[in-house]
């Protein structure tokens, strides 16, 4: 579906100094997938993204979405696209904003309205629609770019920071709302800071970081660490706390009946919990400190342990 | 296949042209007028119904009505042609000052062209748009000053009118696809045209032919006063229009606008 062939982005500074945003980026985003973009700033996804939609043009290499250059075929079909900054006239009401893009979009005239309308309310954005843009809130204002992408029903959708600014609830809901968009014939691009709603939402993840792409990570693919993987775990109780020093050495108490224990495989961690309950500890929760997604981030991007 | 409706949306940049640009020409437009009309008085006096009239006038006209007509066209010539120009020129900055660019620097281009919509298309439509409406804000402006000053819309009035546009509008609306500071660069075009016209227009040098790359400012004024109205009493032949040279001017604009509409079909639209 989208093809991305050994690109590259270099630009030119005020100062004459070449930049390389993005270097021999390769890879292949197929229907029905939702596909995760993960890196620190400056990483090189924006790059990416603007790429996708051809705003900007590639140094090197290709791309191609549907068989078509970026720039052909969304003036052809359009892309769900929703930028990092929701970059809308500020004088624009929120509806009137909706119906200008509904029509820019294609929407036939007598479905607009009520599409216009089905889009706000699933978006919560009712006592929102007469406000201008400039008065919105910065959630509200997600919510009003979240809308203007998926008023029509494209086969690519592209979505950069999504849930910038948006509350818990909000968050939460975003999830049901990409569940809603998945479908067997669309692809789904998001571009994320959080590794945490990545490995909620996506199938796979591309960590790219100094504009190269570092490894794709296959969550749907890949369970928790097994064998000799070592990560570090968190272990509260609210029982048996006096019995950790002989089940786990090498635990640091950390206040409040939490452990922390440094690099144990997943087989050493469950051999010890078994020697906890068995001696009549009480565990009230074992977790990862870094989810599988965040270890692969941290390692793919020279991240050590205890470093932030 | 584009499913875009972008021609429909014609109606709602023409809401925007009159609700933001259309509203300060007009601004601009009394005010300059009233500008105009302080220096005009000073060399040519408003005539009033009931001023005296001077014996020669009235053996040459006939009847103190007809005197006091030839007074007030000679009057409203030397006022519209003292303004005309700066109006033309305000106008066509107004309408199309970042209608580009400001886009491009504001990232509103990011939401617009996700949609199957083509820059060249949209932004020509634009052009198109605005230039309607400045025709509109002129034709209600010249409807005024008929009913406050003296009747000047004539056919060829409104044909100059929106041709001049279209020349300094074209100019400005490339500027604004290939150059962020669209505003400055065509005053710079505007300023550095009339003054290397004026300075070198009559060279023999061959370098001098560099010159028609530049639009011929210097000699607006030729166009402007072709069609200011009736200087019955200073003149004694009456104006006529100087079409080749409205040609040039508009031809001129035009080449602009199709250049504007090459540069947005091959430039890509992130500012990097």
């Amino acid at each position: 579906m989208i093809a991305f062939d050994h690109v590259g982005k270099r630009y030119r500074s005020v100062l004459g100094r070449e930049v390389r945003a993005l270097e021999d980026f390769s890879i292949e985003l197929h229907a029905g997938e939702v596909f995760g973009l993960a890196g620190p700033n400056g990483a090189g996804k924006s790059t990416l993204i603007s790429l996708l939609l051809g705003y900007l043009g590639p140094s090197e290499g290709t791309i191609r979405i549907g068989g078509l250059d970026p720039r052909r075929y969304v003036e052809a079909h359009g892309i769900s696209y929703l930028s990092e900054l929701v970059n809308i006239p500020p004088g624009w009401r929120a509806e009137e904003a909706l119906r200008r893009y509904a029509l820019l979009a294609g929407v036939e005239a007598p479905a607009r309205n009520a599409r216009v309308d089905a889009v706000i309310e699933w978006m919560g954005l009712g006592e929102h629609r007469a406000k201008r843009v400039k008065q919105l809130s910065k959630g509200n204002l997600q919510r009003l770019g979240l809308a203007q992408a998926v008023l029509t029903e494209e086969r690519v959708i592209v979505l950069d920071e999504p849930t910038h600014g948006l509350d818990p609830v909000w968050t939460q809901r975003f999830r049901d709302v990409v569940a809603t968009l998945r479908r067997d014939d669309r692809v789904i691009l998001i571009a994320s800071h959080n590794l945490d709603e990545l490995a909620r939402l996506a199938d796979r993840v591309a960590i790219i970081d100094h504009g190269r792409l570092q490894r794709v990570v296959d969550v749907r693919g890949v369970a928790a660490p097994a064998g000799g993987d070592r990560t570090p775990y968190r272990l509260v109780l609210v029982r048996g706390a006096e019995l950790m020093p002989s089940v786990f050495p090498d635990a640091r108490a950390l206040g409040q009946g939490e452990f922390q224990l440094d690099g144990p495989t997943l087989d050493e961690v469950n051999a010890g919990l078994a020697a906890l309950l068995a001696s009549g500890a009480l565990v009230t929760m074992v977790y990862p400190v870094h989810s599988m997604l965040e270890q692969q981030f941290r390692e793919a991007v020279g991240i050590g342990e205890g470093e932030p | 296949m584009s499913r875009a409706r972008v021609g429909a949306y014609a109606l709602w940049q023409l809401r925007d042209y009159l609700k933001d640009r259309g509203l300060s020409t007009v601004i601009i437009a009394v005010l300059s007028a009233y500008l105009a009309m302080s220096t005009t008085t000073e060399t040519v006096p408003m005539p009033r119904p009931g001023d005296p009239v001077v014996p020669g006038m009235l053996a040459r006209f006939g009847n103190p009505d007809a005197v006091y007509a030839a007074r007030m066209s000679e009057f409203s010539f030397h006022l519209m042609r003292s303004m005309l120009g700066a109006m033309v020129f305000l106008g066509a900055l107004f309408a199309m000052n970042g209608i580009v660019a400001n886009d491009r620097k504001q990232g509103f281009f990011r939401f617009l062209f996700a949609k199957p919509v083509t820059p060249s298309r949209y932004y020509g439509q634009a052009f198109v748009v605005h230039w309607l409406g400045f025709m509109i804000v002129m034709l209600l402006l010249g409807l005024l000053y008929g009913a406050i000053v003296w009747p000047v819309l004539t056919p060829h009035f409104v044909l100059v009118v929106g041709l001049m546009f279209v020349a300094y509008a074209g100019i400005a609306f490339l500027l604004s696809a290939a150059a962020r500071w669209d505003w400055l660069s065509l005053v710079v075009v505007a300023v550095a045209a009339t003054f290397l016209w004026s300075k070198f227009g009559a060279s023999t040098h061959p370098l001098a032919r560099l010159l028609f790359l530049l639009p011929p400012l210097h000699r607006a004024d030729e166009v402007y006063a072709s069609v200011s109205g009736m200087p019955v009493l200073s003149a004694a032949e009456l104006p006529v229009v100087p079409w080749p040279l409205v040609a040039w001017f508009s031809a001129y604009g035009i080449i602009c606008y199709v250049a504007g509409l090459v540069v947005l079909r091959f430039r890509r639209l992130a500012i990097v």
